[in-house]
């Protein structure tokens, strides 16, 4: 029971925390709380949703296509709702990601509606048991994507000429400018990662629980940012820490405390959090 | 229709009020509670809850109803000691969300169900289901609390205010008590939100957690941006044109969310001191120029 | 090489530069003087770009450059090493150095170039896989200054590289200017300690506040009453020297 638990937790805190890396990656180039995160991440669930009822393509094309959707939706997002305010008091593009959040959201609602689309494919998934504990493939199919991006995401900061590029100009963009890094690029390529990023984990959500809506951005990605916070926003490495704490404490509180409290675990933790620690548990920079 | 106008104008100040104590903590502290229909909420469930269950005069519901939600601002104030602006407003949102579930979840505020047969007030004997009446308690409410927050603006404490909010750092340096004046602040503006949902609580007579909610809160944050952050009468203008437009509007009101977002983005970009807010806002929530586009 | 003409900057509504006129001919060192606040940094974070000038043009090899960004400047051959050094601190030594090349495409010479100056200064190899940041100053200045010679610039604009180094450092750091000249290299300077400045460049220039008050070669400098005074003047010696 317990162990089943923390399993739940593994697998939806894997998600959280894919998200968190979009979050920490924007907060970190730009200082900015990008509150439409969630959006993006229903963006990727309904353009995979969308493409797969309306044509016999292959899931991974799906797949792709989705991020793809994210990503792209990201990028314009940053075109029209935060450059023009770049350079502002932080509160100011915080207050424009929001109008950005319900925009989004009542325009899917208008497009879609508010019915749940189920998953348009059928996946076979079996139990497998591993040292006695019941584990679903699906699960381990999610948790394993999402350590597959996550590493794809180190891998690109740490050792390529964009990622060590994107780094830098989040630690000083004016000397970046002088290494001759566009910075707008740099900023753009950030909204496109985290975007697909999200993209990606709206996916994988739209699988797992059977639902496709519009609203459905709202609570993960504001525990995703919670997640972000929790180990320290800009912070590489305790995004995912972040989401994988989360992840497992909100299963176990659920389990153990109540339901019906589940979606305020992610929240009490960030409080508690942010007052004991402000800078995170790993520590991330201020900006 | 006149009976019409007589709600629209009650209900236009229930907003009004939020707005002004809303646009206490953004325009006079510079920071933002993203989760400010809590304490809405908070305050029309205490009302609410002593009037139906103690049947507590109408009066002492209101008092109550103003202490408790300020007391959660108190609670909440504290925090903004330690935190960034911007992780603050995501405490706030975090609270919001937390007191949501809890008024879904506890069994005494009837959980989705909310509240019903709250009593209207019981005042001078006066017939508050009569909207004339109503009005007029509200727009009594209304003005006091434009009298308290014009006052404590323009007196000392308001000028402190502004310099905290101006240059924090300078602001301490001069000896002013930042601390105490952001949780005051905080306070008093949590105070004046739970004022408003004793208000709505017993002229709507019943209650759930839908009205209180993210997506009020983020209302009353497009009506402060709109009228302008840092400017009282902004605030009025603002909660007015949010409340009487969409009224009107009926026909689109599928779209009202969408335009709420389209409104936040472009009047942060093009008009980021609101529509009346000319000189009197934060230097803080303008662009620097020059750095346009940079 | 490069010429400024009456070039006026601001910082938002800061009126910094007032008319600054100045050049550099190939393979000179030009030192700029003047007391703190005169507008030194802000001249040379205009010639790279970091601030665009309002009025006033500043061509370089016979292009006119006033308009073009930092990032657009820097592929020109202009590569600015900026006050305090600034340093990538969380990224590798090495990653700082590959960044100095970002604009460069010719990727086996950008590697031959990051070998010769690990060769030229072994920390830069000691220190390869460290974070930047846990470099002591003087090596952080040797990394910036590496880090700008790998974009291969025609001219190095360097601003105060002595500040806060021990005098040990401050000479080291210079020696490495005296070698860059020796190669060739067009250098700008900027530098707090007027005696060292005045000694590795062949002209100077005196800035006050916003604007050019005094030039010439080294040696006249160095024998003018004014500078002499202002900024060669005992006090001044045993703070810097």
């Amino acid at each position: 029971m317990l162990l089943q638990q923390i399993l739940n937790g593994l697998t939806a805190g894997s998600v959280y925390a894919l998200v968190a890396l979009g979050y920490t990656m924007i907060y970190g180039i730009l200082g900015l709380i990008n509150f439409a995160q969630g959006e993006l991440y229903m963006a990727g669930a309904f353009a995979a949703v969308l493409l797969l009822s309306a044509y016999e393509v292959n899931f991974f094309l799906a797949f792709l296509f989705g991020m793809g959707v994210a990503a792209l939706v990201g990028v314009t997002l940053e075109r029209v709702a935060f450059r023009p305010l770049r350079g502002a008091h932080p509160l100011v593009p915080l207050i424009s990601a929001i109008g950005a959040s319900i925009l989004m959201q009542s325009l899917a609602l208008l497009l879609f509606g508010p019915t749940d689309r189920a998953f348009p494919v059928q996946f076979e998934f079996a139990t497998v048991d591993v040292a006695g504990i019941p584990i679903s493939t699906l699960q381990g199919a999610i948790f394993g994507s999402a350590v597959f991006f996550m590493t794809l995401l180190v891998l690109f900061v740490k050792y390529t000429r964009f990622g060590k590029a994107i780094m830098a100009t989040a630690q000083d963009q004016d000397t970046a400018r002088l290494m001759g890094i566009n910075v707008d690029r740099m900023i753009s390529l950030t909204f496109l990662i985290g975007s697909a990023l999200s993209g990606a984990a709206g996916i994988m959500m739209a699988i797992y629980y059977n639902a496709t809506y519009p609203r459905m951005g709202l609570l993960p990605g504001l525990k995703a940012f919670s997640a972000a916070i929790l180990g320290g926003v800009g912070n590489i490495p305790g995004a995912i820490v972040g989401g994988l704490i989360l992840g497992v404490a909100e299963n176990l509180g659920a389990a153990y405390l109540s339901s019906g409290y589940k979606d305020a675990v992610a929240f009490a933790i960030l409080i508690v959090v942010l007052l004991l620690r402000p800078r995170g548990l790993l520590g991330g920079r201020g900006h | 229709m006149t009976e019409y106008f007589l709600h629209l104008a009650i209900i236009s100040s229930f907003y009004i009020i939020l707005a002004l104590s809303l646009n206490l903590i953004i325009g006079y502290c510079g920071q933002v509670s993203l989760g400010h229909a809590a304490f809405y909420g908070i305050g029309a469930y205490t009302s609410a809850l002593i009037t139906i269950h103690w049947g507590a005069p109408f009066l002492l519901g209101l008092v109550l109803a103003v202490l408790v939600a300020a007391l959660f601002g108190l609670g909440l104030g504290i925090p903004t000691l330690r935190i960034r602006d911007d992780y603050l407003a995501i405490v706030t949102l975090g609270f919001g969300i937390i007191v949501d579930l809890v008024l879904l979840n506890l069994e005494v505020t009837g959980g989705p169900d909310g509240l019903t047969r709250i009593p209207p007030p019981d005042l001078f004997g006066l017939n508050f289901r009569f909207k004339g009446n109503y009005l007029t308690l509200v727009m009594f409410c209304v003005l006091a609390v434009l009298l308290l927050v014009y006052r404590l603006v323009h007196s000392r404490h308001g000028r402190a205010l502004k310099a905290i909010r101006d240059h924090e750092v300078t602001a301490r340096v001069m000896g002013i008590n930042t601390a105490a004046y952001k949780i005051a602040i905080f306070t008093l503006s949590a105070g004046m939100a739970g004022l408003a949902g004793s208000l709505y609580a017993h002229y709507i007579t019943f209650i759930n957690p839908e009205s209180f909610g993210l997506h009020t809160s983020i209302l009353i944050l497009t009506m402060v941006v709109l009228g302008g952050m840092g400017s009282i009468l902004g605030s009025v203008v603002g909660a007015g044109i949010l409340t009487i437009l969409p009224e009107m509007l009926r026909r689109f009101a599928d779209y009202q969310d969408l335009a709420y977002g389209g409104l936040l983005i472009a009047m942060l970009i093009w008009r980021p001191q609101g529509l009346l807010g000319v000189g009197k806002v934060s230097q803080k929530f303008i662009l620097p120029k020059g750095k346009k586009g940079t | 090489m490069l010429t400024l003409k009456s070039v006026h900057s601001y910082y938002g509504s800061l009126h910094v530069l007032k008319g600054v006129s100045l050049h550099v001919r190939q393979g000179e060192i030009v030192t700029l003087l003047g007391a703190n606040g005169a507008g030194k940094t802000t001249t040379l974070k205009t010639i790279s770009g970091l601030l665009r000038p309002r009025k006033g043009m500043i061509e370089f090899l016979g292009e006119d450059i006033s308009r073009l960004g930092a990032e657009q400047i820097v592929q020109r051959g202009i590569a600015h090493v900026p006050e305090g050094r600034r340093v990538f601190s969380t990224l590798s030594v090495t990653a700082n150095l590959e960044l100095g090349a970002f604009a460069r495409s010719d990727h086996k010479a950008v590697k031959k170039d990051l070998e010769d100056l690990q060769e030229r200064f072994p920390i830069l190899r000691e220190r390869a896989r460290q974070p930047a940041g846990t470099l002591s100053g003087g090596e952080q200045q040797v990394l910036a200054m590496a880090r700008a010679l790998m974009a291969r610039p025609k001219l190095l604009l360097l601003d105060e590289p002595s500040m806060g180094l021990a005098p040990r450092l401050v000479k080291q750091v210079f020696e490495i200017i005296a070698r860059l000249r020796e190669t060739g290299a067009t250098i700008l300077l900027i530098e707090q300690n007027a005696r060292v400045a005045l000694k590795v460049a062949d002209r100077g220039y005196v800035m006050e506040t916003g604007s050019i008050s005094l030039d010439g070669t080294a040696a006249e400098l160095m024998d003018h009453n004014e500078v002499k005074r202002a900024y060669l003047g005992k006090g001044y010696q045993e703070v810097w020297e």
